[in-house]
This record gives C-alpha cells, structure tokens and sequence, in this order.
C-alpha cells in the first residue's frame, strides 16, 4: 500500500517540468508572432522553424511526463 | 465484460497465432498484422497510382498531389539542409524514413488500432541504425579527423578540456533523444486519450444523474484527437528533419 501511495505521490510530483516546457512552447510562438510583425515572408520559412522549435520544446515537456509514467506504473 | 485495466494496456503486444519453434518465436501477433496493412498502405501509396506501363500521369490527381507535395517537402528539406555536393544521395534514406514514420503514426490513430511508434525498441531500432549509418559515413569521409567534431572552432586550450566530454556526451544523446522523442510523443498521446475515453467509459455505467455528463469527456476527445493528428504528422517531420540536420554536422565537420 506505501508503494502505490509512493508511485502515485511521484507520479505527481514529476509533471512540474511541463512548467518549463509551457513557458518554453510560449515563447517560440511568441517571437513566430513578432517576427512576422517584422517582415511578413510567414509561410516560407518562419512557421517551419516555429514548427520544428515546437515539436523539440514538446519532447522535453514528454521526457517528464514519461518519467511520470514509468513511475506510476 | 469489460474489465477496465490500466490505460497501458493498449500497447500490449498479444498474439493471435502462436508459433514457437523452441527458442525462437515467430508468432503472428497484432503487431504483425498492423505492419502488414501498413507495409499494404505504402505500397498503395507509391504503387498504385502508376499507370500501366509504370510511369505516373502528367495530370495527377488527388493522391498524386499528396505523394509529389510530400516529395518535394523532403526535397527541399535535405537540399537546404544538408551543404554538400553531393546532398541527393541521402535523400531516399530521410523519404523511406519520413514517409514509413508518417504512415506508421497515422495508422496508429484508428481506433483499436497498434501504433508501433509508440514502442521504444521500434524508434530506437530506427534512430540507433541511422546513428551507426551516420557515423559510417563521417569516418569514410573524413578519416581519423572525424573527432574534430567534439571540438568547436576557436577555443582556448583550458576551455577544450571541459568542452570535449560535453560535446561528446551531447553527441551520444542525438539518437537517445531523437528515438525518445518520437516514442514519448506517440505513447503519451495514446494514453491521454485513453485516459479520457476512460472517464467517459465510466460516467457510461455511473449511476443516476451522471449518465448525461458522458458526453463531456467525449466532446473533449474531439480536439484531443487533432492534436494527436497534429503531432503524427509534426513528429515524423522532425524526425527527419533532425536526421538531415545529423547529416550536415557529418559531412561537414563544424
């Protein structure tokens, strides 16, 4: 019963690093919008890299919630 | 019944025809059938839209438009990646690699279907063979100078010394993350809608007045379903752009 209450409490505790992946993911699409603001070539190049910035942020933010994972089960 | 398990319990490889040959098992599992419509996909894909004497149409139509965008997306994407002359040549490699991992995820988002990206020994299958494919590559054409890659240009000889076990650990870590990333990606997807799905399972075979709040969780599982759409498709790019971006840093040593 204390491992299954321990796993339960570590899972928890494990899912604060999506805070930083959050602010993270915010920011890219942030400065996706003031570069377009800047200079308007959008859907060249600048969405791409957004894009590819989002999916590399996003593998950190599910590095943490694997370990939350692997430790719940 | 219905025994609710785990939400794991999905990726659960179960075999429908067993057959064993002493050590070796060669069972006909889910997984095995799952390739096999996959493997039946892709050829239908790039196979069946030939006419007959194996040429494409000049006036393509629909499915002819996907497969060329998708041809020249990876095109575009190994050419200005990847500074070299001779940049061409792996591009049947990042297209076989793109393309499978495309088909792969997409499948996976069937209901009842197997998503065999979301096993990590599949993804790193892939990455750890293209790793090796890489560092091949970068010691045939470079030699004994193929080490110069853990040491960036311009720095002080104290500063070597910390900066060459970072580098190579960083260096170690590319294919570890580029697996992890898609596997992780695949398997929290498919078990957050599980999860979901779950809640609107048993507010199904609640009692009373919980029976019209089902449709709650439903409702969620629409745009949660999108996103997963999304991130098939975003995860087999950036697998692949990631795998260009290798080959850049092997051919032309930074």
């Amino acid at each position: 019963i204390m491992l299954a209450a321990a796993q339960k409490l570590g899972a928890g505790l494990s899912t604060f690093g999506l805070a930083g992946a959050g602010v993270g993911i915010g920011f890219i699409f942030g400065s996706l919008i003031l570069g377009t603001a800047r200079n308007p070539s959008l859907k060249d190049d600048m969405f791409r890299y957004a894009i590819l910035g989002f999916a590399l942020t996003e593998a950190i933010a599910l590095f943490a919630l694997m370990i939350a994972f692997l430790i719940l089960f | 019944n219905i025994i609710m398990l785990s939400p794991l319990e999905q990726f659960q490889v179960i075999p429908v025809i067993p057959l064993r040959f002493g050590a070796i098992d060669l069972s006909i599992t889910n997984v095995t059938i799952i390739m096999g419509v996959m493997l039946f996909i892709v050829v239908l894909f790039t196979q069946a839209l030939k006419s007959k004497d194996g040429t494409y149409k000049i006036i393509p139509n629909s499915w002819q438009i996907v497969v060329e965008s998708i041809y020249k997306l990876i095109l575009s994407l190994v050419t200005d990646n990847i500074q070299s002359k001779e940049a061409q040549r792996f591009f049947p490699l990042v297209f076989t690699v793109f393309f499978g991992i495309l088909i792969i995820n997409l499948t996976g988002l069937v209901p009842y279907s197997f998503t065999l990206t979301s096993h990590l020994i599949v993804t790193f299958a892939v990455s750890l063979s293209v790793f090796i494919g890489i560092n091949i590559i970068c010691a045939r054409k470079h030699g004994m100078k193929m080490f110069s890659l853990f040491l960036p240009p311009g720095t002080s000889i104290g500063l070597a010394f910390l900066l060459v076990p970072i580098e190579f650990i960083s260096y170690i870590f590319k294919p570890i993350s580029l697996s992890i990333r898609l596997f992780a990606n695949m398997m929290a997807g498919h078990t957050l809608l599980k999860v979901i799905a779950g809640f609107a399972f048993a507010l199904v075979t609640a009692s009373g007045g919980l029976f019209i709040v089902h449709l709650v969780p439903l409702l969620i599982l629409i745009p949660l379903f999108g996103l997963e759409l999304g991130v098939a498709l975003i995860q087999s790019f950036v697998f692949s752009v990631l795998i260009s971006i290798y080959l850049n840093d092997a051919l032309n040593l930074h």
